[in-house]
């Protein structure tokens, strides 16, 4: 069947740049949220302000926005992003700033004893926040990470709009060309699905093996 | 004897909205002495004790630790902790640590110890409480909250500091864990281990204390030694908080330590 | 940058962008509609309903929740009505999915806020000779929509959100006209970032109603501060 094996062998190399931008958008997006997370907690007023302005700003932004903003606004401004770099910075400022607000959650579920008892030791506020804070964050604010990451993979289907030749592209194109919309868009859809299972049962495993033994 | 005064704390005021919890409190402790602290909930013990450290700061009045004067805002107030051994109500263990690492984590990070002389000096602190080898691996959530005080314990000590702070140490424990915890802490002061003891536990206070302080209102309102204030205390709520931890202690016909 | 031409223009072409906002509200308010109608029924079924059911249930909470909203508007408009023979515009099409995914989110919303509820306000009821329905109706359900009014503001703002992506299908909405403003006078930036600053704007006004609205219906000890 001439479409099917144009369609998949497309829709593989469009699965290729997809997982290119998201092997970078979300392990920078978690570094980053993090990142945000304490400094919205931890450092001084104008920066945590300046924390909280940025990512307020790009949580109520919808993502297809940021991402034209960033592609098409900043040529405006003679900045030309290439596609691929356009999706992922927008990617990656999008997931920080949802991430920071979970590891802000999380860093506040910790009981003040915690940090009691670091200083009590002598810790600093850098040796406290590595050492005791940031271990226990990790673990409390991996569900909303999780959650988050299932976003981004759900979103990243919005790069076409910026030109990337992603799984959705090929979708349109094809679709353009051929009759098999249903087809085509179940194929994609499965795919996501499949992307996003997987991602879950990976953070699952890493949630179990973070787990303290009760 | 003249022995050095090792924490001397005058004058402290603190104060949260309304709420007054320090009234112009001082003390001072030698060293090798056992200083405890009573007094009825929301005296200001628990304020007094958290201000010596420094994990809360007064709003009025100076404080030593030998001859630093540690309320002086230009000190390396991370230093002077190492030196404090403060024990909280809570245990306060490391969750995300077991119980080894609990004991090991300040010696490797805050004084910067080789991993062969922290472990050395984790395992000497914790058989000193009596934790036994087997529970070493284990995470706090696995132990019974005597253990966890003890380890708590273990951890402020492994610091070798100069004085111990017991914050309530035994409040949160199951009541059948108690004694084990109070002897640890009365054995470290009959070594000499310089102590301030918080503690509703008036019979211990009497069995240990070099000093009773009473505190009432943010204020200490009479101290001594312990026979002094049993014989003639000078304020009613000395008498009664004597007599109901003596009455208590009567009633179970021995003291509190088999 | 463009030339001041372009600005000008553009300042004369807001209030053509903010008339986009009418169509971003229908497709959000039809979308939150459509989910609600879903997902209070369905969240119900999926705490008390049959193994069965549950499972079904739980497929299509899966499915509605994991595929970007884009592919399924496509899979509809493209792929589902034409196959079935029905001619449906952008508009209803896109309401009708945005209905159905809001469907799914709105369920697990609902689905928490039931399992929050004490088991003893049930039993409680039943003890005083309530049947199940009376139950449901008189105890269960004024306590669900309570609590999960937090919950439904976060979907009301991730679905605002989502409409933008609608303007795939050239539907009038906020995105639609910026994007035709935006390719007419030469300058992106401004366009794109007022079409957002408009949905932001409707986000927060309509967060804080729904707060007044929660504070307006609260009822002291119901709501457990965490």
């Amino acid at each position: 069947m001439d479409f099917w094996s144009s369609f998949i062998t497309n829709l593989l190399e469009g699965i290729v740049n997809t997982l290119k931008i998201l092997s970078i958008s979300i392990p920078f997006s978690i570094a980053l949220g993090f990142l945000l997370g304490f400094i919205k907690l931890y450092s001084n007023r104008i920066l945590a302000l300046l924390a909280e302005a940025i990512t307020a700003l790009f949580r109520g932004l919808p993502a297809i926005v940021t991402l034209m903003i960033i592609f098409f606004g900043l040529a405006d401004f003679k900045i030309y992003l290439s596609p691929f770099w356009a999706a992922t910075l927008g990617f990656i400022l999008c997931g920080s700033s949802y991430i920071s607000e979970y590891v802000k959650g999380a860093i506040r579920s910790i009981d003040v004893g915690q940090s009691e008892a670091a200083k009590a030791l002598g810790m600093n506020k850098m040796q406290e926040q590595l050492y005791i804070i940031l271990p226990q964050t990790i673990r409390r604010a991996l569900p909303g990470v999780s959650n988050e990451i299932t976003y981004m993979i759900q979103y990243s289907s919005l790069s076409f709009i910026v030109g990337v030749k992603d799984i959705f592209s090929v979708a349109i194109t094809f679709n353009s060309l051929y009759f098999y919309s249903i087809e085509i868009f179940i194929c994609v859809a499965l795919i996501y699905l499949l992307l996003i299972a997987i991602a879950n049962i990976i953070f699952r495993v890493i949630e179990i093996k973070l787990r303290y033994p009760k | 004897m003249n022995r050095d005064i090792i924490l001397r704390a005058v004058d402290l005021h603190k104060r949260y909205g309304d709420v007054v919890a320090l009234d112009g409190v001082s003390i001072s402790v030698r060293k090798r002495e056992t200083k405890v602290i009573i007094g009825p909930n929301g005296s200001g013990k628990t304020t007094l004790l958290k201000c010596l450290n420094m994990l809360i700061k007064p709003d009025k009045g100076r404080i030593w630790l030998g001859d630093e004067e540690i309320t002086n805002p230009k000190i390396n107030i991370y230093k002077v902790r190492e030196k404090i051994g403060f024990v909280f109500q809570e245990f306060n263990l490391f969750h995300h640590l077991t119980v080894l690492k609990n004991v090991m984590i300040g010696l490797l990070k805050v004084k910067k110890m080789e991993r062969d002389l922290a472990y050395e000096k984790a395992v000497n602190a914790l058989s000193i409480v009596g934790i036994d080898r087997s529970l070493y691996d284990k995470y706090p959530a696995q132990l019974s909250s005597g253990q966890k005080q003890r380890v708590a314990i273990a951890r402020a000590l492994a610091m070798d500091p100069i004085i111990m702070l017991y914050d309530e140490p035994t409040s949160a424990l199951d009541p059948q864990f108690a004694n084990e915890v109070l002897q640890v802490i009365k054995d470290l002061a009959v070594k000499g281990v310089t102590s301030i003891i918080v503690t509703h536990h008036i019979d211990f206070a009497l069995e240990v204390a070099d000093e009773i302080l009473v505190m009432y209102r943010g204020r200490v309102v009479e101290s001594g030694a312990p026979k002094n204030l049993l014989s003639s205390p000078k304020y009613s709520i000395t008498k009664n908080i004597l007599m109901s931890g003596i009455a208590l202690s009567n009633g179970l016909n021995h003291g509190f330590l088999e | 940058m463009g030339d001041l031409n372009a600005y000008i223009t553009l300042l004369n072409y807001i209030p053509y962008i903010l008339e986009g906002a009418k169509w971003s509200l229908v497709l959000t308010f039809g979308g939150l509609g459509i989910g609600f109608i879903i997902g209070l029924p369905v969240g119900v079924a999926s705490v008390y309903g049959g193994r069965y059911t549950r499972l079904l249930l739980n497929i299509y909470i899966w499915i509605f929740r994991s595929t970007p909203l884009i592919v399924l508007l496509f899979l509809f408009y493209w792929g589902i009505f034409p196959t079935i023979g029905y001619k449906v515009s952008p508009l209803v099409t896109s309401i009708l999915v945005l209905g159905l995914r809001s469907g799914a989110y709105q369920t697990e919303i609902f689905r928490g806020c039931i399992e929050s509820i004490d088991e003893g306000q049930i039993l409680a009821a039943y003890a005083i000779g309530m049947s199940s329905i009376q139950t449901f109706t008189n105890i269960l359900i004024p306590q669900v929509l309570r609590i999960s009014i937090p919950g439904w503001s976060n979907e009301y703002a991730g679905l605002l959100k989502d409409t933008a992506i609608c303007f795939i299908l050239g539907i009038q909405e906020v995105l639609t006209r910026a994007k035709i403003i935006s390719m007419a006078i030469g300058i992106a930036l401004l366009p794109y970032f007022i079409a957002g600053a408009i949905l932001m704007i409707l986000s927060y006004l309509g967060i804080k109603v729904l707060d007044i609205f929660y504070r307006r219906w609260s009822v002291p000890g119901l709501i457990k501060e965490i």
